[in-house]
C-alpha cells in the first residue's frame, strides 16, 4: 500500500518544509482553502473517518456538532497525549512528519471557523515538542499560519502546549482542563467540548492521527478515501508494534488487516521464533487476547466481535517466556499511579486490585485472591467518572478471563 | 411541564433540575459526599449512583438531569450493592478512628456506612498514613479521613474565594493542603468545616469538647459581628456555647458565615466579663447592688437635670445593643431627661452616607437585598473592603466577579483585588479627583436623563478631565478610561459604599458625587455597616434630630405623636451629635454622659483627647459587658449581656430585621431593662417585662414599624418597609454643597506620610481583643505598607517599627501590600492601646458631621529586622 | 527569584492564551528547565505573574508527574519501566543504576550527579527498553549501552 501518513518520513530532512512541500505537502491545504468549510466538513463526514485516538468515533459527525454552535472563538486543539502503554504511532508524524499535522489542523481549523489550534504534547515528547515548534515558524514563514493563511484572508494561529506526565490528559475534557492550567480532571458530560470546552468556547479535539489522515481526505476526495481499509472504518490506519516480535515499529496498514498479518507478515513474526503466548492489540487498556485468537481484522467494528478493541492500535505481542501475572500488575500499577483522584472506585478501586495482585505476583496471595481481584474489579466497573478505571478493571477481568491458570500457579 | 418517577413516585417539574435534586423535593433522599447544595455538581463519590430504566450504566444523580417521562430507581438491589461497593472502597484510606474523631455522631459517611456499608473491610494492606496537622491555630487538618470529595476546596476557591488550599498530588496520593503544608494563609472562615463530610477539616477551637449528641439546645439566632446578620445557630451546653454554625440555606448568609462569626463568640464565656453593677467611689470601684446603683445614678442624673438642665446630659448609644435598647434608651434620653443629645459612632459614616443618599433618592433607598448583587451587571466599590467589613456581602461581590460580571474597586481592598476587573487606588484623599472623572466622564456618555432638581446639580458639577484627576490621585489615565468603559456598560450595577469615603475633608463632596454616579449608573447602593444595628439605631431614633422611625423631630405632627405617646415634651431642637459631644464634655458644656455599651476611648480617634473630654464630665453611666478604658473612666459600670444572653431584634444592613435569641445565661442585664429601672427611680415608668413589650409599643408608636411583630421577622424574610408605609419620597436638596473645582482637585501634602485605618477581617472595634480564637489569629497589631514607601524606608515585611504621631507612637510589625496607596500606611484600630486612634487626631467635617481622623507628621522608625527566614 | 530572562520568557507564553492561567504549565517548565525544581517560592512566584492564587498553582502542579517539587541532581534520568520496556529487560537497567550509582528510584547520586525517576510509558515501545536522561532519548538500552549513556553525562 502507498505510504500517506509515514509519506517522506525516511528522508532525512523530512522535517523540513521544503522537503515536504517538494513532497506534495501543503497542496491539500491550497485545494482547502478553495472550498467553502462547510463543504470540507462534508467530505470529512463522507469519508467515514474515524477518530484515531481509540475511540473511533466518527469524525465528521464531530466537526458537524462543532460547526452547529453559534460561539465564538472556537478553538482546534490536537491530541497529541499519546500516553497508552504500547503507543507510539504519532511519534514518526510529530517527529518526522510534523507539517502533515500542521497541514491537517490548519484545514479542520478553517473547515471549522476555529481561528485558534493548539497542540497538546505529552511531556514525555520534549524532542517533538521543539521540532514542532520549529515547524510551526516555517510554516508562519511561508504564510501558511498567521493572520493571512496562504493569501486568502483565513486566519490560524497554531501553538504547541506541553502536557507534564498525565495519562488521563488523552481524555479530551481532562485535557481541556491542563490546557486551561488545572489539575487534569474530567469535567462532567454535557456540555461536551464541541458546545462548551477550552475556556468555555466550543472546541473540537482531533488525535494527531486524525488530523494527518485530513490532507489525505481533501487530497484524493471522500469516495476514495472511503476506498480504502475496512468499509465501516476506512482509511490508513497506523499500528504500533511492540514486544517481542523481530521488526517492532510503527506500521502504515490499511484498517483491518488482521492480527496474525501484522505480527506475522509485517513484523516478521516472533523473536527466536518462540511461542506466541497472548498479544494486546490496541494498548494496554484494550482486552489480551491469547494465542488462538489473533485472526481478527483490526478495526474498531471488527475487533469487539473478536473479544477485545482496536483502541490506539497499539500491539503488543508476548511470547511464551512472559509473566502476564506481572504484566498484568504492572498494567494496573500504572493505572494506580495515573488515576486522577476525582472518584472513588478509579483512586481507591485500582490501588486495592493493585495490592492484590503485588501479592500474588510476589507468591504471598491466597486462594480466595483472584475472586476478590475480580469482585473488586467488578465494582469498578461502570462506575467510575470517566474510562481510566473501567479501563483498569477490564484489564483485570481479561487477563483473569483467558489466563486463569497463570493466576493460579502463583498462589501456593 | 416534565414528569419523571422516582421510585413509583412520579414528581412534576417546571425545568430539569438533576435526579438528586428532584428526588430531594419528593422527599427520597439519596446519599452523597461530595455533592453540596452550596456548590456545583462534581460527580466524583459516586455514592447517588441510581439506577435509571433504559440506561445500562448506573447514572450520578447529582450529574444527571431529570428528562420527561424517565424512571428512576434509587434503592435497588444493583444501587445499594454499588453504594456499599463505593463505601467500601473510602474505607481503604479512611481511618477508623470513630472513637476519638470529633465529627462522630455527625460524620456522613458513619451514617452511611451505618445505613448501606460492609461491617468489615477487606482491605487487608495497610493505609495511608499522613499525621494531623497541628500547625495552625484554628484548624485541625487529619487527612488520614480525607475522602477526596473536594467539597472543602471547591468551598473555598469557588465560593469564599480564598484559594488558600488546594488537592495536592493526584491518585490514591491525593490530599488536601495548603500552600505552606501547614499553616493556613487563609480568611479562616471555617466555610470548608461546614462542607466535610468527614472529619478531615476540624476546628481546633472545639477539638474534643464535646460530641454532638451532648448539645443541650440549639438556638436560631443571627451573627452580631458586622451588619449583615448572618443567620445562625449557637449551640450551647452546660451554659455555654461550644460552637456556632451557620443554618442550612438561612438568612442572606445562607449556610456562609466567616471567622469573626463562626469562632468570635467565645468573648461571651470569657473570664474578664462583668458580673457585678460598680460604683466608683474615692476613685476606686466597688461592687455594688443593682438597686444601689441604679439608685445611684437616678440621683446623680436627676441633680445634673434639675441644676443645669437636660441639654446638659448626653447618651451615646451602641450599634451593638438591639433596637428594643434603642428604642428604650432615646425614649430614656428623651422624656425621661429632656435630651435630644443622643448620637452613636454610626453618625461615623452608615447614618450619615443613608441620610444623605434618602434625601437625593428618597428613604429605603439602601434597602436591598445583598443577594441582589451577584445579579447586577456591574459592581462599583468605594470606601473600604467589604470582604473585611462585611465579609458575606463581600462574597456576594466575588461571586458576581465569577460570574464574569465587570466589578470597578475603587479604594484600598486587598480582598477584592483578584476579582477586580478595574483596580482604582487613588492617593490618600484624592478619591474626590477619581469620582468627579467619573462623573464627569459619565455625564458625556450617559447623558442627564431628566431635568429634576438634582440632574441640575449633576450637570452642575466641576467638569474634572482623566489628565487633571491622574495628576491628583495618580491612577493612570488609560485605567480609569476602562473603568469608565465598564461602567458606561452597566444598566443595573450595584454601588457598594464605605464608610471611609466619609471620613475625610472632602467627605461631603465624595457623598454629591457618588449620588451623581447612582444616578448615571441607575444603580442600587449598598451601605457597608460595621455593627450588627447600625440601622436599628437610626430606624429607633439614637440620633440628635430623627425620632424612631426614621422622620426629624422638626416635623412636629410627628414630634407630638411620640409626646402624646410618652405623655411628656420632648425638646424640639435637634440634639448634639457624638463628635459635639466629646468636644462638649471637653469644655464642660455637658455634665453628664451615659454611655450604652460603646468603647469611646479606642473606637473614636485621639484616645487622649476623649479620655480628656470624659475625666471633666461630672458623672458618666458605662453599661458594657467588659471592663472597657471608657469604663474604666465611668462613675457607675453596668454590666450589660451580650447578643448570646438576651432576646430582641437587629436590623442589617439591607434593612431586614432579624430576631436575636438567647442561648446563654449572662450575669448582667440587658441595657434595655436597666435604663427602665432608672427611669423608674427617676419618675417615669417603663414597665416592659420583656423585649416583646418594647416591640409591640415601637409597632404601635412607629409607623414604620407598624403592627411588626417577632412572629414576622422569625421566617427571616422581614424586609423595609414592612408592614408600614414608606414616610417619605419627595427629595430635600437642602444643605448641599456644590464643591468647586480647587476642591475636588486637591493633591496630597508633599513628603508626608498619611495613616488610614485598616478594616482587618479578624478583628472587631476592640470587643475582638477578648476572643481567644480570633486573637490567635492576628495577635499583633501591624502597619500595611506599600512597596514604594518600604523600599523608601528600607523595610520588609516581618520588621518592627516605630510610628509615630504629635499624639503618640506604636509599635507595629511590617506587612508590604503593593496595593496600598502611595504614601500612606493603613494601620488597624482594634488593638486597644496598641489601635490607630490612639495616635490619630481629627477634626470634624461639619457638613456632615463625621470626623476626618488622621495625623500629621507621621514618622516610621525601623527598631527590628525580620528575623532571618530558615530554609526549608 | 526567576530570571529577568525566565519572566520575559513567562510574558511570551502569556500571549500565546486568551487567559492567563493557561499558561501555567509552559511556565512552569520555565522555572523547571531554570532551576531544575520547583520551590515553593518559585510556585509563588509564577502564580503571582499569572495572578493564580498561590495554592493552586501548588495544586496544579503536584498533579503532573513531571514537574518536580524537590531539588535534584544535575542530570535526570527517567527510565520507562511499564510494560513493554520491563518485558524488554528494564528491571536489570534499574539493577544496574543502583549497582553502578547507588541510585534508586527518586534518589540521587550523593554527587548530585545523577537523579532517577521511574516513567510510565515515555512512546519509545517499539525500541525499548528506553529512557530520557534530561530531554535526550535513548532506546534499545542493554546494561552495557544504559552505561556507556550516562558516562556522557558529567
Amino acid at each position: 500500500m502507498e505510504k500517506f501518513l509515514l509519506r517522506n518520513i525516511e528522508n532525512p530532512n523530512s522535517t523540513d518544509i521544503n522537503e515536504y512541500i517538494k513532497a506534495g505537502g501543503y497542496k491539500a491545504l491550497l485545494k482547502a482553502v478553495e472550498m467553502k468549510p462547510a463543504d470540507i466538513v462534508s467530505e470529512v463526514r463522507k469519508s467515514g473517518l474515524r477518530g484515531r485516538g481509540g475511540a473511533g468515533f466518527p469524525t465528521g459527525m464531530k466537526w458537524a456538532f462543532a460547526s452547529a454552535d453559534p460561539k465564538k472563538p472556537r478553538y482546534m486543539l490536537c491530541n497529541a497525549d499519546e500516553g497508552e502503554p504500547g503507543t507510539f504511532k504519532d511519534r514518526p508524524i510529530l517527529e518526522k512528519n510534523p507539517h502533515l499535522l500542521i497541514e491537517g489542523m490548519i484545514i479542520s481549523g478553517y473547515a471549522l471557523e476555529a481561528e485558534y489550534g493548539y497542540i497538546y504534547i505529552r511531556g514525555e515528547y520534549p524532542a517533538a515538542k521543539d521540532i514542532l515548534d520549529a515547524a510551526i515558524k516555517q510554516a508562519h514563514e511561508k504564510g501558511y499560519l498567521g493572520d493571512n493563511v496562504s493569501g486568502k484572508g483565513v486566519r490560524f494561529h497554531l501553538y504547541v502546549h506541553q502536557g507534564a506526565g498525565a495519562y488521563i490528559c488523552g481524555e479530551e475534557t481532562a485535557l481541556i482542563e491542563s490546557l486551561e492550567g488545572k489539575r487534569g480532571q474530567p469535567r462532567i458530560k454535557p456540555p461536551f467540548p464541541v458546545n462548551e470546552g477550552f475556556l468555555s468556547k466550543p472546541t473540537i479535539i482531533n488525535n494527531v492521527e486524525t488530523l494527518a489522515n485530513i490532507p489525505y481526505i481533501i487530497e484524493i476526495g471522500a469516495d476514495a478515501y472511503a476506498e480504502i481499509g475496512s468499509p465501516d472504518c476506512p482509511g490508513p490506519k497506523l499500528y504500533s508494534v511492540s514486544g517481542h516480535v523481530k521488526r517492532p515499529g510503527v506500521y502504515e496498514l490499511p484498517m483491518g488487516i488482521t492480527l496474525r498479518e501484522i505480527i506475522y507478515d509485517h513484523c516478521g513474526g516472533i523473536r527466536g521464533d518462540k511461542k506466541l503466548k497472548a498479544v494486546i492489540p490496541g494498548g494496554i487498556s484494550t482486552p489480551i487476547l491469547p494465542a488462538d485468537a489473533i485472526d481478527c481484522p483490526m478495526d474498531f467494528v471488527n475487533m469487539p466481535k473478536h473479544g477485545s478493541m482496536l483502541g490506539s492500535g497499539a500491539v503488543m505481542v508476548f511470547d511464551e517466556t512472559v509473566d502476564l501475572v506481572k504484566v498484568c500488575y504492572r498494567a494496573i500499577k500504572f493505572f494506580e499511579h495515573e488515576s486522577c483522584g476525582k472518584c472513588t472506585p478509579c483512586r481507591e478501586g485500582v490501588g486495592w486490585m493493585r495490592a492484590i495482585l503485588e501479592r500474588i505476583s510476589g507468591g504471598s496471595g491466597t486462594a480466595e485472591d483472584i475472586d476478590l481481584l475480580i469482585e473488586v474489579s467488578n465494582n469498578i466497573t461502570g462506575k467510575t467518572f470517566c474510562p481510566l478505571g473501567d479501563g483498569a478493571a477490564m484489564v483485570v477481568q481479561n487477563f483473569v478471563k483467558n489466563f486463569r491458570s497463570e493466576f493460579e500457579e502463583k498462589i501456593h | 411541564m416534565i414528569t419523571v418517577t422516582i421510585n413509583r413516585k412520579k414528581i412534576e417539574l417546571e425545568k430539569p433540575v438533576t435526579i438528586l435534586k428532584a428526588a430531594g423535593m419528593a422527599g427520597i433522599e439519596i446519599p452523597t459526599l461530595c455533592n453540596h447544595e452550596m456548590l456545583e455538581a462534581y460527580g466524583g463519590c459516586r455514592l447517588c449512583l441510581v439506577e435509571i430504566e433504559k440506561m445500562p450504566r448506573l447514572q450520578t444523580s447529582c450529574t444527571q438531569y431529570v428528562t420527561d417521562g424517565m424512571v428512576v430507581w434509587t434503592e435497588t438491589e444493583r444501587v445499594v450493592e454499588a453504594r456499599k461497593a463505593m463505601l467500601e472502597f473510602l474505607l481503604i484510606n479512611h481511618a477508623l478512628d470513630c472513637p476519638y474523631c470529633d465529627k462522630a455522631g455527625e460524620c456522613d459517611l458513619q451514617d452511611m456506612v451505618a445505613k448501606y456499608g460492609p461491617t468489615t473491610g477487606r482491605f487487608a494492606e495497610g493505609k495511608r498514613r499522613h499525621p494531623e496537622s497541628f500547625e495552625d491555630p484554628i484548624i485541625v487538618r487529619n487527612m488520614e479521613r480525607c475522602i477526596s470529595c473536594t467539597r472543602c476546596v471547591r468551598m473555598c476557591s469557588k465560593v469564599q474565594g480564598a484559594y488558600a488550599i488546594s488537592m495536592v498530588n493526584r491518585s490514591n496520593k491525593t490530599f488536601v493542603e495548603p500552600f505552606s503544608g501547614g499553616k493556613y494563609d487563609c480568611e479562616y472562615c471555617g466555610n470548608c468545616l461546614t462542607v466535610c463530610p468527614v472529619g478531615a477539616i476540624m476546628s481546633r477551637m472545639h477539638r474534643h469538647a464535646y460530641r454532638p449528641w451532648l448539645i443541650e439546645k440549639e438556638v436560631d439566632t443571627v451573627c452580631s459581628f458586622c451588619g449583615v446578620g448572618c443567620s445562625m445557630v449557637l449551640q450551647v451546653r452546660g451554659n455555654s456555647i461550644v460552637r456556632a454554625v451557620p443554618k442550612k440555606g438561612a438568612g442572606s448568609n445562607k449556610g456562609l458565615l466567616c471567622n469573626r462569626g463562626r469562632f468570635g463568640y467565645d468573648y461571651v464565656g470569657s473570664s474578664g466579663r462583668l458580673d457585678s453593677p460598680m460604683i466608683k467611689r474615692d476613685g476606686k470601684f466597688q461592687r455594688a447592688s443593682w438597686s444601689e446603683a441604679f439608685t445611684f445614678i437616678a440621683d446623680r442624673l436627676k441633680k445634673i437635670k434639675d441644676e443645669n438642665g437636660g441639654s446638659s446630659i448626653a447618651g451615646i448609644a451602641s450599634g451593638r445593643c438591639t433596637n428594643e435598647d434603642g428604642y428604650v434608651f432615646q425614649k430614656f434620653m428623651r422624656a425621661v431627661l429632656g435630651s435630644n443629645n443622643i448620637d452613636s459612632v454610626a453618625s461615623f459614616g452608615y447614618a450619615q452616607a443613608q441620610r444623605f443618599f434618602e434625601g437625593i433618592f428618597g428613604q429605603g433607598v439602601t434597602a436591598n437585598s445583598m443577594r441582589g448583587i451577584p445579579n447586577s451587571d456591574g459592581v462599583f466599590v468605594v470606601g473600604g473592603d467589604p470582604t473585611a467589613v462585611n465579609p458575606v456581602l463581600g462574597l456576594q461581590i466575588r461571586a458576581a466577579s465569577g460570574k464574569g460580571v465587570p466589578v470597578v474597586a475603587a479604594g484600598y481592598m486587598p480582598g477584592l483585588m483578584i476579582f477586580a476587573t478595574s483596580r482604582l487606588i487613588p492617593r490618600p484623599f484624592t478619591e474626590t479627583a477619581l469620582l468627579s472623572a467619573l462623573v464627569t466622564e459619565l455625564r458625556d456618555i450617559k447623558g442627564i436623563s431628566g431635568k429634576g432638581p438634582f440632574d441640575i446639580l449633576i450637570n452642575d458639577i466641576p467638569s474634572v478631565s482623566l489628565g487633571e484627576a491622574e495628576e491628583v490621585c495618580g491612577i493612570p489615565s488609560e485605567d480609569m478610561r476602562s473603568a469608565v468603559d465598564a461602567l458606561s456598560r452597566m444598566t443595573n450595577p450595584s454601588i457598594v459604599i464605605g464608610r471611609d469615603i466619609l471620613q475625610q475633608p472632602e467627605g461631603q463632596a465624595c457623598l454629591l458625587l457618588l449620588a451623581a454616579l447612582i444616578s448615571l449608573l441607575n444603580s442600587r447602593i449598598y451601605l457597608l455597616s460595621e455593627l450588627p444595628n447600625e440601622q436599628g439605631l437610626v430606624d429607633m431614633g439614637c440620633l440628635p434630630d430623627m425620632l424612631p422611625g426614621g422622620r426629624h423631630l422638626s416635623v412636629e405632627s410627628f414630634r407630638r405623636r411620640y409626646e402624646e405617646f410618652f405623655g411628656v415634651d420632648i425638646p424640639s431642637n435637634p440634639g448634639m451629635g457624638i463628635m459635639e459631644m466629646i468636644e462638649a464634655a471637653h469644655d464642660k458644656r455637658i455634665k453628664a454622659l451615659h454611655v450604652m455599651g460603646e468603647d469611646l476611648v479606642y473606637n473614636m480617634p485621639d484616645s487622649a483627647y476623649v479620655k480628656a473630654a470624659l475625666s471633666k464630665l461630672d458623672f458618666l453611666v458605662v453599661h458594657d459587658i467588659f471592663m472597657t478604658e471608657t469604663a474604666q473612666l465611668a462613675d457607675v459600670v453596668i454590666p450589660s449581656l451580650s447578643w448570646a444572653e438576651k432576646e430582641g431584634s437587629y436590623t442589617n444592613l439591607e434593612r431586614k430585621m432579624q430576631l436575636v435569641r438567647k442561648a446563654v445565661e449572662g450575669k448582667g442585664m440587658e441595657e434595655w431593662r436597666a435604663v427602665s429601672e432608672i427611669s423608674k427611680l427617676l419618675g417615669f415608668d417603663m414597665d416592659y417585662k420583656s423585649s416583646v413589650d418594647i416591640m409591640t409599643e415601637i409597632a404601635n408608636v412607629s409607623p414604620l414599624h407598624k403592627d411588626i411583630a417577632y412572629a414576622d421577622m422569625a421566617g427571616g424574610e422581614c424586609m423595609w418597609p414592612y408592614k408600614g408605609e414608606p414616610l417619605r419620597h419627595g427629595m430635600s436638596l437642602e444643605g448641599i454643597e456644590m464643591p468647586d473645582k480647587g476642591s475636588l482637585l486637591k493633591k496630597p501634602e508633599k513628603d508626608r506620610i498619611y495613616i488610614g485605618i485598616d478594616k482587618p477581617l479578624f478583628h472587631f472595634e476592640n470587643l475582638s481583643r477578648n476572643s481567644a480564637a480570633l486573637s490567635s489569629i492576628a495577635p499583633e497589631p501591624y502597619m500595611n505598607v506599600g512597596k514604594a514607601l518600604a523600599d523608601s524606608l528600607s523595610l520588609a515585611g516581618g520588621d518592627s517599627v516605630s510610628v509615630s504621631t504629635g499624639t503618640g507612637s506604636l509599635k507595629l510589625s511590617v506587612q508590604v501590600d503593593p496595593d496600598v496607596p502611595e504614601n500612606s500606611i493603613m494601620v488597624p484600630d482594634n488593638f486597644g492601646d496598641k489601635g490607630a486612634y490612639t495616635i490619630m487626631k481629627w477634626k470634624m467635617n461639619s457638613a456632615i458631621k463625621a470626623p476626618v481622623a488622621d495625623a500629621t507628621g507621621v514618622t516610621i522608625k525601623k527598631i527590628k529586622r525580620a528575623a532571618e527566614e530558615v530554609a526549608v | 527569584m526567576l530570571s529577568e530572562n525566565a519572566v520575559k520568557e513567562i510574558g511570551l507564553i502569556r500571549n500565546k492564551y486568551h487567559d492567563a492561567q493557561s499558561s501555567l504549565l509552559p511556565a512552569l517548565y520555565v522555572v523547571q528547565k531554570e532551576h531544575g525544581w520547583l520551590s515553593p517560592e518559585a510556585l509563588k512566584e509564577v502564580g503571582e505573574i499569572l495572578n493564580v492564587p498561590k495554592a493552586e498553582v501548588k495544586g496544579v502542579s503536584t498533579f503532573y508527574a513531571m514537574f518536580r517539587h524537590r531539588p535534584i541532581g544535575r542530570h535526570l534520568i527517567q527510565l520507562c519501566t511499564n510494560v513493554a520496556c520491563m518485558i524488554m529487560g528494564s528491571e536489570s537497567l534499574l539493577n544496574i543504576l543502583k549497582e553502578r550509582y547507588g541510585l534508586e528510584p527518586n534518589g540521587t547520586t550523593g554527587d548530585g550527579r545523577f537523579s532517577l525517576v521511574v516513567m510510565e510509558c515515555i512512546g519509545a515501545c517499539g525500541t525499548a527498553p528506553a529512557m530520557l536522561v534530561d530531554t535526550d532519548f535513548h532506546d534499545n538500552l542493554t546494561e552495557e549501552r544504559i552505561v556507556n549513556i550516562l558516562e556522557k553525562y558529567k
